[in-house]
């Protein structure tokens, strides 16, 4: 074997150059054959990578469907002679709505001395017509809008304000932006970008080698980062695209995509979409995004009117946002803004003159950002629920939609006011409440506060507190009575005494009144305005159980109502807003109208898409409204409501009616002027026990809204079939003015007492005057 | 289909805005905010003038202040007439007769709405809205706007005709014509 092996040696030697040559040969061949065919295969795997990126690139560029929120709207506040507004409800309101102080000629901003205003309007496209830019003055004296006179722009006797955006509806990402269009924005935003971000812009193809070279060079000279050599297309790749880590693979996905993105689209199309992506800062949860909404952010103003240096300073955030944000870091945001105006000024953007002025200008950033995404969470809360009938979720979160809701901002302020001051002077800590104030005529809810901090968007108690009602059933029971002039007036003696109801089960039933009294006879109209138990658990019996329950649901109470005469007393549970809504009919002389949040939604180039039209639906005769309503007033002035005037203005005419329930667990008050009602609840979430009433707890709430708001007083119009007549209540007679007792009281017509007396006793006046003649 | 020119409407609501603004109480009943709350002040007495820049409403139920056995406290409030209509509020309809002119009833809903915002203590800016709905086809809801006028109406007789004959046009359109019938005897009675 060895010999073998040696032999074999030799002949090995001689051969194996040779093989190792054919062997290095084949090595090469294949290493070229894995080569190539590994070539191939990157080649293949490059195409379909660029076919992938290229379908990414242009299908989420083609579509450009930013997802933008809808926008929520306050209610425009319309100027003319006589509208009812104050001097520093019009200040908030025109803050609110983004103006700033000025000298009230340049856009969005106005001027304040006294009751005198200058106002500069921005103009804006409501769903019903675009309402131009105006200069306005006007003045304010005892609460109204005086002289109003339009100094520049189209005539008009009747105004509208843009409205105060006061909320959103946002997508899931939280992303939210103002859509631009690049043809109406102001040119020196792209000028200005170009020259600091990518001056080769219009001559690249999406990279700019010799630029990236540049900035590497830079980056080496000064041992970091200090330059970088994106264009505005690998930037908006970056955003649009990519993770924000730095890596090759992603470099090359960057520039190949560039690349795509310039082979594809137009410069003004892939600018116009950097405008509108780019990231510029953060408000809490929400990013903001494009120059549009930016613009909105800091300064509180539209992009086409914005100044150069504060076009300097949103170009110069680009760069970032959070390092050169001008509310936290004024100076570092100076210092960039300034470098800007400089690159602006080389690149022949601006003159020296006018850098030098933008320079020594300050930044003018807004105090703080324009709206808080939560300012009136309960009243967001009922939007929704409102959009939620026609709307789907994901279409609110990023179609853009336009929502313009009924919300009266002041209103809301006097609203949140009431609750915060008077919660705390009632004593019990664990007390809660709810708010709800509407247009009496109109339906629309105007403002809505939900708990005791209004900021707080948890539990709301205006929708869904759903609570026993107590005597603010009781107008309903005595206008089923009163539909009844046969049977009922304001003066029917209804008897005030202790009674037993034995049901067929064997239980007993035995109302008492609040404060635990009898008093005999009472008339109907006192019955109600000092709301004694007993005798509407006698109407109500008597005119029947059903009755009163058709009333109540032709009012528009949903909720289910027991058949037990303890409904009498308001064993009805509902919410602020269900008992809002059925307060309504009675405010309006027997119309009921569907409350509203919402006039109209549009989409987001401004062409509606629902209307919420005023709806009326007569559910009670007017006359018998008409004398419940006199009732009702007489609440206010000699009944449980009365102590509303230690707060409210005497020349305010008001009507309402108090509710409590068992233990004080609810403490409710319901009542109307002329314009507005408003419905408060107060007690304890836990449904615990107080030691409130519908005058100690929720009065106050009311009566301190009432009394910020200026309105017109509750004096309904005398309806068909009604007449006034002098009456002696307890005498059940008519009688003469002058006589002591004589009480001015509406009946339906042939419902008026058949007995007249006099003063001094039954016998009729001119029988008087006939023997005090004879005996002169 | 029932158009608008079979309806008395067109003419009688060119009518009622004239009675409108003609009509009312003549008084505002507009209440400031921050005036001094009753309470902490004397009562009033009955030889004490209202200031002059004071809203007068007519009320019967003030009117005898020379009464004395009147009582010292304020009594329930009416009014025999709704409210006259602001300048700007009759702006706002004058609109909406254009663009009723031209057919476009749902646009000039919108100037009404506003109109109503404004004025919703008035007859005419209702019937007005009834008139809309007419042309839009909506019966239901114009008979219950001219409803809602007529209960704003008060003694204002041009104004109640006109509603009533607007109602009866309204509800023969809509088939009913016993109602029709009723409401036009009612405004034969007036």
């Amino acid at each position: 074997m060895k010999n073998t092996d040696k032999t074999r040696k030799p002949s090995r030697t001689k051969t194996a150059p040779r093989k190792r040559r054919a062997a290095a040969q084949s090595r090469r061949k294949s290493f070229w054959r894995i080569f190539l065919r590994l070539a191939l295969l990157g080649l293949v795997l490059l195409a379909g990578w660029m076919v992938y990126l290229d379908a990414l690139v242009t299908s989420r560029f083609e579509g450009r469907r930013f997802e933008v929120p809808s926008r929520v709207y306050a209610r425009p506040l319309e100027l003319y002679s006589g509208a009812p507004v104050s001097a520093a409800a019009l200040e908030q309101e025109l803050t609110l709505a983004g103006f700033h102080k000025g000298d009230g000629s340049r856009s969005g901003s106005y001027q304040r001395s006294g009751g005198r205003f200058l106002i500069s309007s921005r103009g804006f496209d409501f769903p019903d017509g675009k309402e131009p830019r105006r200069h306005l003055a006007l003045s304010i004296a005892g609460d109204q809008v005086q002289n109003l006179k339009v100094v520049k722009g189209p005539d008009s006797a009747i105004v509208r304000l843009e409205p105060a955006q006061i909320g959103g509806i946002y997508p899931a990402h939280q992303e939210d932006r103002v859509l631009v269009q690049l043809d109406k924005l102001p040119e020196l935003l792209p000028a200005a970008l170009m020259a600091v971000e990518d001056r080769s812009f219009y001559n690249h193809h999406g990279i700019a080698p010799l630029s990236i070279a540049r900035a590497m060079l830079a980056n080496i000279r000064a041992g970091g980062i200090v330059q970088g050599g994106s264009t505005l297309t690998q930037q908006l790749v970056k955003n649009f695209f990519l993770t924000r880590e730095q890596t090759l693979l992603r470099k090359g996905n960057e520039a190949l995509m560039s690349l795509l993105l310039e082979l594809h689209y137009s410069k003004s199309d892939i600018l116009e979409t950097y405008l509108n992506e780019v990231y510029l800062g953060q408000a809490g949860t929400r990013s903001i995004h494009g120059f549009g909404l930016a613009s909105q952010f800091y300064f509180a103003e539209a992009l086409e009117d914005l100044l150069p240096h504060q076009l300097a300073l949103l170009v110069g955030m680009v760069k970032g946002p959070s390092y050169y944000n001008p509310r936290r870091h004024p100076q570092r945001a100076t210092d960039r803004r300034n470098l800007v105006l400089d690159q602006m000024q080389q690149a022949g953007l601006l003159g020296e003159a006018d850098a030098q002025r933008a320079r020594s200008l300050p930044l003018g950033v807004s105090d703080k950002a324009s709206f808080s995404q939560n300012r009136y969470p309960a009243y967001i809360d009922l939007v929704r629920r409102h959009l939620a009938r026609d709307y789907k979720e994901e279409d609110l979160r990023s179609e853009g939609l336009r929502v313009f809701t009924t919300l009266n901002p002041a209103m809301q302020v006097a609203a949140e006011k009431a609750v915060i001051e008077t919660l705390p002077r009632l004593g019990d800590k664990a007390l809660e409440s709810a708010l709800v104030v509407t247009a009496k005529d109109s339906g629309e809810v105007l403002a809505l506060v939900g708990g005791r901090d209004p900021r707080y968007a948890g539990f709301n108690r205006a929708l869904d507190a759903s609570r026993q009602i107590g005597s603010l059933v009781k107008p309903f029971v005595y206008l089923a009575a009163l539909s009844q002039p046969q049977h009922y007036t304001l003066i029917t003696p209804l008897q005030d005494t202790r009674f037993t109801l034995k049901f067929e089960n064997g239980t007993v039933w035995q109302p008492k009144n609040y404060d635990g009294l009898e008093r005999g006879q009472v008339p109907l109209h006192q019955a109600l305005s000092k709301s004694y138990n007993l005798p509407v658990v006698r109407v109500g019996l008597d005119i029947g159980l059903a009755e009163v329950k058709s009333t109540l649901q032709a009012f528009g109470a949903r909720p289910a109502i027991s058949d037990y005469p303890s409904m009498l007393l308001g064993a009805v549970a509902m919410t602020p807003v269900d008992v809002a809504q059925i307060f309504q009919g009675l405010a309006t002389s027997g119309f009921n109208t569907p409350l509203r949040t919402i006039r109209e939604v549009t989409d987001a180039g401004g062409e509606p898409l629902s209307r919420y039209s005023l709806q009326v639906n007569q559910v009670a005769d007017p006359a018998a409204v008409h004398l419940l309503q006199y009732a009702m007033q007489e609440t206010m002035q000699e009944g449980t409501g009365r102590s509303a005037y230690n707060t409210v203005p005497r020349a305010l005419g008001l009507a309402g009616k108090t509710g409590t329930t068992d233990d004080g667990r609810d403490a409710w008050f319901a009542g109307f002027s002329g314009d507005l009602l408003a419905v408060v609840w107060v007690g304890r979430d836990d449904n615990g026990a107080t030691s409130l009433t519908g005058a100690s707890g929720a009065l106050p709430v009311w009566s301190k809204f009432m009394a910020q708001v200026p309105q017109n007083s509750f004096t309904p119009v005398v309806p068909d079939g009604v007449q006034y007549h002098w009456v002696n209540v307890q005498q059940q007679a008519l009688t003469d003015k002058q006589c002591e007792n004589a009480r001015l009281m509406p009946f339906i017509t042939g419902s008026e007492p058949a007995q007249t007396i006099t003063c001094a006793g039954a016998l009729p006046q001119k029988i008087r005057g006939w023997f005090e003649g004879l005996f002169q | 289909m029932m158009r608008l020119p079979r309806f008395r409407c067109a003419v009688v609501c060119a009518v009622l805005l004239l009675a409108g603004c003609a009509s009312g109480s003549g008084g505002s009943i507009y209440a400031p905010a921050g005036g001094r709350p009753q309470a902490p002040e004397p009562p009033l007495t009955d030889g004490v003038a209202k200031p002059a820049d004071e809203p007068q409403v007519w009320r019967k139920s003030e009117q005898p202040a020379e009464d004395k056995t009147q009582q010292q406290t304020a009594v329930p409030g009416y009014r025999e007439s709704g409210d006259q209509m602001p300048a700007a509020a009759a702006g706002l309809v004058k609109e909406a007769d254009a663009l009723m002119a031209q057919g476009d009833g749902a646009a000039a809903i919108t100037r009404l709405e506003r109109a109503q915002r404004i004025a919703p203590r008035s007859a005419a800016v209702y019937f007005k809205l009834s008139e809309a709905y007419v042309m839009t086809g909506q019966f239901g809801s114009a008979e219950q706007f001219t409803l809602k006028g007529l209960s704003l109406a008060g003694r204002d007789e041009r104004l109640q005709r006109s509603g009533w004959l607007l109602l009866a046009d309204i509800r023969r359109a809509r088939g009913n014509v016993a109602g029709a019938q009723q409401a036009e005897s009612r405004a034969a009675q007036l």
